[in-house]
């Protein structure tokens, strides 16, 4: 009943999801997990929020996430983060598989969702149980959508991450293949094996290839975006305009009033 | 600016777990035996294996947990015990996918009798024991081939526990069931965590078609009896030495 009683205290005059999904008057939330909740997990406890934010490499992702932590914190709450291959158990494993190239797609998908539950179970939930605001750079979404695109059926991957828990706020950062594949060029001066999709042999031309691919990730996640209510967000607009709709939303969400921000110097040259 | 829509995806109702739909798309078979620790069946596949190989056929064996794939993982996980029941069985999951895709699969296609020493089942009776759902557990496994035999050893859960604790000092922290706190004496733990696992196997045994085989046999009746019931089901011809004309 949280996220109901956030909006009512936020005063947006929005209505809550409960209230336009109430029958009688009576709300009824959207379970917190998306099937059945974790084993062992009392959701009484979450107190917390979970912001997650989606994107392609090159959606400036996060960048947004650097921003936000230190505008929530001038804020007064305590950000912890997580994002893929982060976990303990199994972070670097994967990133050795990867460097291996020599895995196969379902073994893949199955490290990375074993990555996910370890952030999730070790991290994540102490987090919210404590309170604290949790950004995720990227989440279910990015693995489910890495995974359809290579055959592996949407049902399944679902159905493994049906214990996730439901984040209260996602925002998708939306660009275009063309202008993600200018950045992350202008980054590296290259583009990475597996960002350009290359295990999938769409084109032996990496620029290509990496249209393609991001292509297909972004059709995935226009499915994803309809099924999981994104809030979708032109992620080829400048850095401080992103960075202000995304503070208004999750101030609304959190019920803070000042959403101005400046970032400090350390961080100033994030602002473009 | 963007709007908040409400959720579209209702929470999913968990569906009643299914058996494994059979899929026959190659020539070669697939044998699994399952059990509790101390059935007998690692045992009883060996001299099946024994058998086969001195024969001649086409066959290949197979373990539970054996790729070198997520070996570290386990190891950090299981040493530093940072496993739940979750991560636990993902990575097993993970590890299974990897020999799944990269020879059972394989293998089978190319026409071999592929024994495997556990297989799925191990991980529906012994993750359900440790409080994970079975449907949830029946969709992450549904990649898997289903076995055209699995031979099921069942043994009074003190014969079993027995057998176990006899040979093996120490239990492990993990093969006791120890995360799931249900006993602090590790032996306490053991044999009740055994227990619920062989009360999921025998749950199993109709809607999985187990062939149930009696683990307090003699153990050479009790091959006979195995290789008998493997003749039976399975045309072992295809798998036999070409004879030279």
């Amino acid at each position: 009943m949280r996220r109901s009683a956030k909006n009512a205290a936020s005063g947006n005059g929005r209505p809550s999801k409960g209230a336009k999904n109430g029958k009688n008057g009576r709300e009824e939330m959207p379970s917190r997990f998306y099937g059945m909740p974790l084993p062992g997990v009392n959701l009484e406890e979450l107190s917390g929020s979970l912001i997650v934010v989606e994107g392609t490499d090159g959606s400036g992702r996060s960048t947004q996430i650097s921003l936000l932590t230190e505008w929530l914190e001038s804020q007064g709450f305590a950000v912890q983060t997580m994002g893929l291959r982060r976990s303990f158990l199994v972070g670097e494993d994967i990133d050795s598989l990867l460097a291996e190239n020599a895995v196969t797609r379902l073994t893949l998908a199955l490290m990375y969702s074993t990555d996910f539950f370890d952030q999730l179970e070790r991290r994540i939930l102490p987090a919210l149980r404590s309170g604290l605001i949790v950004l995720a750079d990227r989440y279910i979404f990015t693995l489910i959508a890495r995974a359809a695109v290579r055959g592996i059926g949407r049902d399944y991957l679902h159905g493994i991450y049906e214990f996730a828990l439901r984040p209260d706020l996602t925002f998708w950062l939306n660009v275009r293949p063309e202008v993600a594949f200018d950045r992350e060029f202008k980054k590296a001066q290259t583009i990475s094996y597996w960002e350009s999709g290359r295990d999938m042999s769409l084109s032996n031309d990496l620029f290509q290839s990496f249209i393609r691919y991001q292509s297909m990730i972004k059709r995935e996640f226009e499915y994803l975006s309809k099924r999981h209510s994104f809030i979708e967000l032109d992620g080829e607009e400048s850095v401080s305009v992103v960075n202000r709709l995304l503070r208004k939303r999750i101030a609304s969400h959190l019920g803070i009033r000042g959403t101005h921000y400046a970032p400090s110097h350390a961080l100033s040259h994030l602002w473009r | 600016m963007a709007t908040v829509t409400p959720d579209i995806a209702a929470p999913v109702q968990p569906e009643p777990a299914k058996a494994l739909a059979p899929k026959r798309e190659y020539a070669g078979a697939l044998v699994v035996v399952e059990g509790i620790d101390g059935s007998g069946k690692s045992t009883q596949l060996y001299l099946l294996k024994r058998w086969l190989e001195i024969g001649g056929y086409r066959i290949h064996f197979t373990e539970w947990n054996s790729s070198p794939l997520v070996r570290s993982a386990t190891r950090r996980g299981k040493q530093r015990r940072l496993l739940t029941p979750t991560t636990f069985s993902l990575l097993h999951a993970a590890d299974f996918a990897d020999r799944c895709e990269r020879q059972i699969l394989p293998l089978l296609h190319g026409g071999y009798l592929v024994l495997a020493d556990r297989y799925v089942y191990t991980a529906f009776a012994r993750d359900a024991a440790r409080g994970l759902p079975p449907h949830w557990l029946r969709n992450l496994y549904s990649f898997a081939p289903v076995p055209d035999i699995t031979f099921y050893f069942r043994a009074p859960l003190d014969v079993a526990v027995s057998r176990i604790t006899a040979g093996r000092p120490k239990l492990k922290y993990y093969e006791a069931g120890m995360d799931l706190g249900i006993s602090l004496d590790r032996a306490e733990s053991f044999r009740i965590f055994q227990e619920r696992i062989l009360t999921n196997y025998d749950q199993m045994t109709e809607t999985d078609h187990f062939v149930l085989m009696d683990g307090t046999m003699r153990v050479n009746k009790l091959q006979k009896q195995m290789r008998q019931l493997l003749g039976d089901r399975i045309d072992l011809a295809q798998f036999a030495p070409k004879k030279k004309r």
